[in-house]
């Protein structure tokens, strides 16, 4: 069983037409396991914001399909056209509603899945039932978030950790089937990244815990960022895009960016101790292969994570 | 210096101290008026101004009404109905063309057009349209301010972050949805803004067109009153409009902090 839950096949991208089409996506395929936290770096202006509106369903690919697996049942495969439930995102600005609370915050997707305005308005005994009960769940889960004290609080009176952590709940209650998060850590100082990054590194942990048990984990996250040291850490797999791979062995004119890397990372998991030469081994490799313009290589050299992983689970290595 | 607020007792001080000297500002000048002409009534005395106000407020001899109330009720029906449709136009215009691109390809360049047209310039298409009973008022206030509402909406929408709209989209919320918990909640406070910015300029048109045609009202005793030279009535009938308009401005303000606490917590 491969229990994949994101698939992109044979994605393309481009924008504007005839002599100025300007190609952003070229080729993309990529199988992402369920419980795995997939680090995916690159060059500015390679086009991951535009890969993550694609897998969100904003703005769809021009060519290929990115489907969304609920389960290894082939039927309950979701071709991604549209934004819909099934992934969540953090982005790094304007994550939260500035009218709701950090609980109602959090509690608004429960509404907005589980009631409609006709039930809202014409069911108020119910509806206000209802609604406690998502307020409750909302604040139990900031307070496993250690924002107990920020429940009753509004984004613009919470600092810029306690606002994504706040958004990280907020897509996490829905139990979307995969979390994409779009450098939601840029912002923040060192100290509250490092905080951050622990309480993704948590997920994965309970990841882990439910894979021991027979079951299929809840957390799949993707995570856009810059930092190379963060992508390493916090990511089980990294996955970098680049233009700097040579095509112009195929090509005349420049067909887009494209999958250049894919491995495996180590985790480490916020009690172990990091492995600083190992991280540091790896970040040289992705530099070079991913960063270094004058480095063309072919776009498979560095792509071995399913050569690699049988299964693609950290237990593989 | 800049930048630094003012202690609350220093504030109320200065208040105290300008509105003292707008009153004593104005003793002085009709005092120096009434020693030039003491029959003038262009800077009436404080005296005068007493009579004025008795004049408006005692029953008339000949239509046995007290003006105040006549022209009170006449005037504030007018602006209540002409606020009301206006605002409620300008609401649903603003949103259908700030949510939908099709009503926006449709409205948004007919409100751009009507938006620069000023509605006292076109009294005469009034009169001929709506005739001059209270559908004429109606109309002026709301083609005065229901292009500029609506456009205010409509850029107030525009201006939400889209990240938040696809967030909400993730979260499971349908169309109807996203306008009402989403887009009206986050405009929610930008709309009683353009709300407040309208009083103004709804009493404008109002007065301008009661002014042109009507038989009772503020619009009408003003300009009876000012051709007669009598400002003693004048004067007070102002002070009732900029009270009122204050009165309208406050009460906005309250419902905004009381519907947007979050609004009013992010300028702290």
């Amino acid at each position: 069983m491969e229990d994949i839950v994101l698939e992109l096949k044979n994605v393309n991208h481009w924008f504007g037409s005839g002599a100025k089409q300007n190609n952003v996506l070229y080729d993309l395929n990529l199988k992402i396991r369920a419980g795995q936290i997939v680090s995916l770096i690159g060059p500015s202006g390679c086009g991951k914001s535009v890969l993550l509106r694609a897998i969100v369903g904003t703005h769809p690919p021009r060519e290929g399909h990115i489907i969304v697996h609920a389960s290894d049942n082939v039927q309950s495969a979701i071709m991604k056209h549209k934004p819909g439930r099934d992934v969540g995102i953090v982005y790094q600005q304007y994550s939260l509603f500035p009218f709701l609370t950090a609980v109602q915050n959090v509690a608004f997707g429960l509404m907005l899945d589980q009631t409609n305005i006709p039930f809202r308005a014409f069911r108020p005994f119910k509806w206000r039932h209802l609604r406690k009960q998502h307020l409750a769940e909302a604040a139990t889960l900031l307070e496993r978030l250690k924002l107990k004290n920020a429940i009753h609080k509004y984004p613009s009176e919470m600092s810029g950790g306690m606002c994504q952590r706040v958004a990280i709940a907020q897509a996490l209650i829905m139990k979307p089937m995969i979390l994409l998060l779009d450098e939601p850590f840029g912002a923040l100082d060192e100290a509250t990244r490092t905080e951050l990054q622990d309480m993704l590194l948590t997920l994965y942990a309970e990841n882990n815990q439910t894979i021991q048990a027979g079951q299929r984990p809840p957390y799949t996250i993707i995570i856009v960022t810059h930092e190379l040291n963060e992508a390493i850490r916090v990511g089980d797999r990294v996955i970098g895009l680049s233009m700097n791979w040579n095509w112009r062995k195929d090509h005349a004119i420049y067909p887009g960016t494209t999958i250049v890397y894919d491995k495996r990372a180590p985790i480490f998991l916020p009690e172990q101790e990091i492995d600083y030469a190992m991280l540091k081994k790896q970040k040289e490799e992705i530099s070079h292969a991913v960063f270094d313009a004058s480095f063309q290589q072919d776009r498979d050299e560095f792509r071995q994570f399913w050569s690699e992983n049988k299964t693609g689970r950290s237990q593989d290595a | 210096m800049l930048g630094q607020p003012l202690k609350k007792i220093l504030r109320v001080l200065i208040i105290f101290l300008s509105l003292s000297f707008i009153i004593g500002g104005y003793t002085f000048l009709s005092h120096r008026q009434h020693q030039k002409n003491p029959k003038d009534k262009t800077i009436p005395t404080w005296s005068q101004l007493k009579n004025g106000v008795k004049k408006i407020c005692e029953k008339n001899r000949r239509s046995k009404k007290r003006w105040i109330v006549e022209d009170s009720k006449a005037s504030a029906e007018r602006l209540f109905w002409g606020l009301l449709w206006g605002i409620i136009g300008a609401i649903v215009i603003g949103l259908a063309i700030g949510c939908f691109p099709f009503v926006e390809a449709a409205f948004a360049p007919i409100l751009a057009i009507l938006a620069k047209l000023p509605p006292t310039a076109a009294l005469a298409l009034f009169f001929v349209m709506l005739g001059t009973g209270r559908n004429m008022y109606i109309g002026i206030i709301l083609v005065g301010i229901l292009p500029v509402l609506a456009q205010s909406i409509f850029l107030s929408i525009k201006d939400i972050p889209r990240e938040l709209v696809y967030k909400a989209i993730t979260l499971g919320a349908s169309k109807m949805e996203l306008v009402w918990n989403v887009i009206v909640r986050q405009i929610l406070p930008q709309m009683i803004n353009a709300v407040r910015l309208q009083i103004g300029p709804a009493l404008v048109y109002l007065i301008a067109a009661e002014y042109a045609c009507a038989h009772i009202g503020f619009g009408y005793r003003l300009r009876l009153q000012a051709r007669l030279v009598n400002m003693d009535v004048v004067y007070p009938y102002l002070v009732i409009l900029i009270v009122f308009g204050f009165l309208m401005d406050w009460l906005l303000k309250a419902i905004q902090i009381k519907l947007c606490k979050w609004y009013h917590k992010e300028g702290k």
